[in-house]
């Protein structure tokens, strides 16, 4: 029996390493190849669902097992898995580039460079890479991976975005006086929250005084963090901007169900799955055209080339009172989002890992 | 079902829109400038690019905070943390006025080393009181075509330094253009102002540092560009290649070194720190930078010797010799160098 098991440096259930690497394993049994996921760390997960890596180091090299990496960040896992002869896939999701991180948080830098730099060392060993997205698969196709093909997150987007805390609905909805912003994604420098709350601070004063933002997402780093908070308190935006951290799926379901506009203006994402949540739940997007933002979006959004706060702020002005506008964003991204489907996706998946142990066989 | 829209052609409307309400004041310029300035005060000095005084400032209104915070996902680790924290707080407390001792007197040391270089730099040619005399800028309609056509598909806004009261900024706004300029001369820029031009007086290079990498779509460089000494010119083109976005274009309107003197008064040529460069070392100096696609323009043919009439004995080889000067003395007296930032 072909065993295919998957190798994640650190997984949370409620992380989209968890989400997808979760619903990688089910399509793999579902071909009926025995997987398990071994992890460098994990938090918030039954022991029966995930083994840590220590477990599998030890572990006799089989002539029918394929090793399946989850690159996203650098790990030990990586050098101890090109130490050994199995086939290897690596499901590539990116890594940030440390520059962004560099005056923020440098001790975190050598970690992401070193991602980096197994990323390419990878390359050798891997008869396969599969990226998220095209953007990704390019750096894997740069890297010299002799083979990249793309699928994006295996991710339930009905199951993220259906449950709602209506209490947290009601209160929103009965302090509504403005348009609503939103951003999901951790509290992290490359994230651009800072942009988000200049450009809606630009917003208030010359649109809408009435207007809210929402940033959800737990803090990466501390010292940005608090740079957005001290930045939201010195120009006086308390009352409107909330900074949720890492609140629950419910409580985040809640505030898109009540927002007018998502604004994403980072610098760097390998695929954004914050976005295709905010096409779950029809809400119109304004974003910077970096990365792999633009192939994530598609049409459902307004991509930007200029994120000062003069033009984000027109932007998202446009999309609030232009309603012919809004419901063509809102149409093209149930459009996309079929695209990102989970069946989809699962069925991508299940392709690529036959083509990956036909080519090995 | 709706019809499709092309979100390519909102977000050009959107930016046209935005350019036309900077041009004409109806959208607040200093609020944006005065986000950013916000924002700087808790950034750490390694996300800004600050000058010398700011990043001295950054310094000193800076603290060591020992109180770490406390919030984790996983339960009882914050109740966790606060019994480490107040463990070793006696600790953390004793290293960090160590270290705020020692960062005060660095910056001390920092501000006596940097009056030093202010008395150097005032006995210096550049911060001369008859510097002051320097106006280099000449008659730059000659180019309103050329700043035009390579302005006007860039991405971003367009820069003008040293742009005098204005002349090259109103010609590209008249076309469309999301056009701004800045000149270190306080007359001129009020005279801008009395036009509804948007001139901000200050320095090219003050101005360059405090914007955000990739934030230009073009800059023009003009004045400054001559009369400014070597390593001031090598600065601006290192500026220049970072704050200009990808695609983005750089033009030097610059003098012809052999018209120096001949094009500007020779006491504004004599006193000027530094004298204008080949256009050729322009496009060296941008092509090591991450420029390409350069190219060089002259400027229109000025006063030049006359030939002697031909039925003059030896009329032809006195002839060569007065084109030969004209070719060595008499150059057009400007040139446009046009590069753009490839990566």
């Amino acid at each position: 029996m072909t065993t295919i098991h998957q190798f994640v440096p650190s997984y949370t259930t409620r992380s989209w390493a968890g989400v997808h690497s979760g619903n990688v394993a089910d399509v793999l049994h579902g071909m009926g190849i025995e997987s398990k996921i071994f992890v460098g760390e994990a938090r918030g997960v039954r022991r029966s669902d995930v083994h840590p890596f220590r477990d599998f180091a030890h572990e006799p090299e089989r002539t029918d097992q394929w090793l399946l990496y989850q690159l996203s960040t650098g790990s030990l896992i990586a050098d101890a898995l090109t130490t050994r002869s199995e086939p290897v896939i690596v499901n590539y999701h990116n890594v940030t580039p440390g520059s962004l991180w560099a005056a923020w948080e440098p001790f975190v830098v050598p970690e992401m460079a070193e991602g980096r730099h197994q990323m390419h060392r990878l390359a050798g060993r891997t008869v396969l890479g599969i990226s998220d997205s095209s953007y990704n698969n390019a750096e894997l196709i740069a890297a010299g991976y002799p083979r990249g093909e793309v699928c994006p997150i295996l991710a339930d987007y009905d199951d993220l975005g259906s449950h709602g805390d209506s209490a947290t609905e009601s209160r929103l909805r009965a302090t509504k006086g403005g348009a609503d912003w939103m951003f999901v994604g951790r509290v992290a420098p490359n994230k651009c929250q800072h942009q988000i709350v200049k450009a809606f601070a630009f917003y208030r004063k010359v649109y809408d005084p009435g207007a809210r933002l929402w940033l959800a997402g737990g803090s990466a780093s501390h010292a940005y963090l608090r740079a957005i908070e001290n930045l939201v308190a010195a120009l006086g935006l308390d009352d409107a901007v909330t900074i949720l951290g890492s609140a629950s799926q419910d409580i985040v379901t809640a505030h898109h169900r009540v927002a007018d506009v998502v604004v994403c203006l980072s610098d760097h994402e390998g695929f954004c799955i914050p976005l295709v949540e905010a096409m779950w739940h029809g809400i119109p997007i304004v974003a910077y055209a970096s990365s792999a933002v633009p192939e994530t979006v598609g049409d459902a959004g307004l991509l930007l080339q200029d994120k000062s706060a003069a033009v984000v702020a027109a932007a998202v002005h446009r999309v609030v009172t232009d309603g012919a506008l809004r419901m063509s964003l809102v149409e093209a991204g149930t459009k996309r989002l079929s695209e990102l489907s989970l069946d989809r996706t699962r069925a991508r998946f299940a392709e690529l890992i036959e083509m990956a142990i036909g080519a090995g066989r | 079902m709706t019809m499709s829209i092309d979100t390519r052609k909102i977000v050009a409307e959107i930016e046209e829109e935005v350019r036309r309400k900077r041009a004409t004041g109806e959208l607040p310029a200093d609020f944006e400038r005065e986000l950013d300035s916000v924002f700087a005060r808790y950034a750490p000095v390694g996300a800004l690019d600050l000058h010398f005084d700011q990043l001295l400032e950054k310094i000193d209104a800076s603290t060591l905070d020992t109180i770490a915070p406390l919030e984790s996902s996983r339960p009882l680790v914050p109740q966790l943390k606060l019994v480490v924290r107040k463990a070793i707080g006696w600790y953390v407390r004793y290293i960090a006025n160590q270290l705020s001792a020692t960062m005060a007197g660095l910056s001390r040391a920092l501000r006596l080393l940097g009056n030093r270089v202010d008395v150097l730099e005032a006995n210096a040619p550049r911060l001369a009181a008859d510097a002051a005399l320097v106006n280099v800028a000449g008659d730059l309609s000659v180019w309103y075509d050329l700043v035009v056509a390579e302005t006007k598909s860039v991405t971003g806004r367009v820069l003008h330094a040293e742009c005098g009261t204005g002349g090259v900024v109103a010609h590209l706004v008249e076309a469309g253009i999301d056009a701004y300029g800045v000149d270190p001369d306080d007359d001129v820029v009020l005279e801008a102002g009395a036009r509804s031009i948007d001139v901000r007086a200050t320095d090219v290079t003050d101005h360059l540092r405090v914007l955000d990498p990739g934030s230009l779509g073009a800059i023009i460089l003009s004045g400054c560009v001559d009369r400014l000494g070597l390593g001031a010119q090598v600065a601006l083109a290192d500026l220049a290649s970072v704050k200009l976005a990808v695609g983005g274009r750089l033009l030097v309107l610059g003098t012809d070194p052999s018209a120096w003197g001949r094009a500007q008064s020779t006491v504004a040529a004599d006193l000027a720190p530094g004298r204008p460069l080949h256009p050729e070392t322009w496009v060296a100096l941008l092509e090591r930078r991450g420029f390409g696609d350069t190219s060089v323009h002259d400027g229109p043919a000025g006063e030049q010797l006359n030939p002697v009439p031909a039925k003059s004995a030896g009329a032809a080889a006195m002839n060569a010799n007065i084109a030969m000067l004209n070719r060595t003395l008499f150059r057009p007296s400007a040139y446009a160098v046009v590069a753009t930032r490839t990566h």
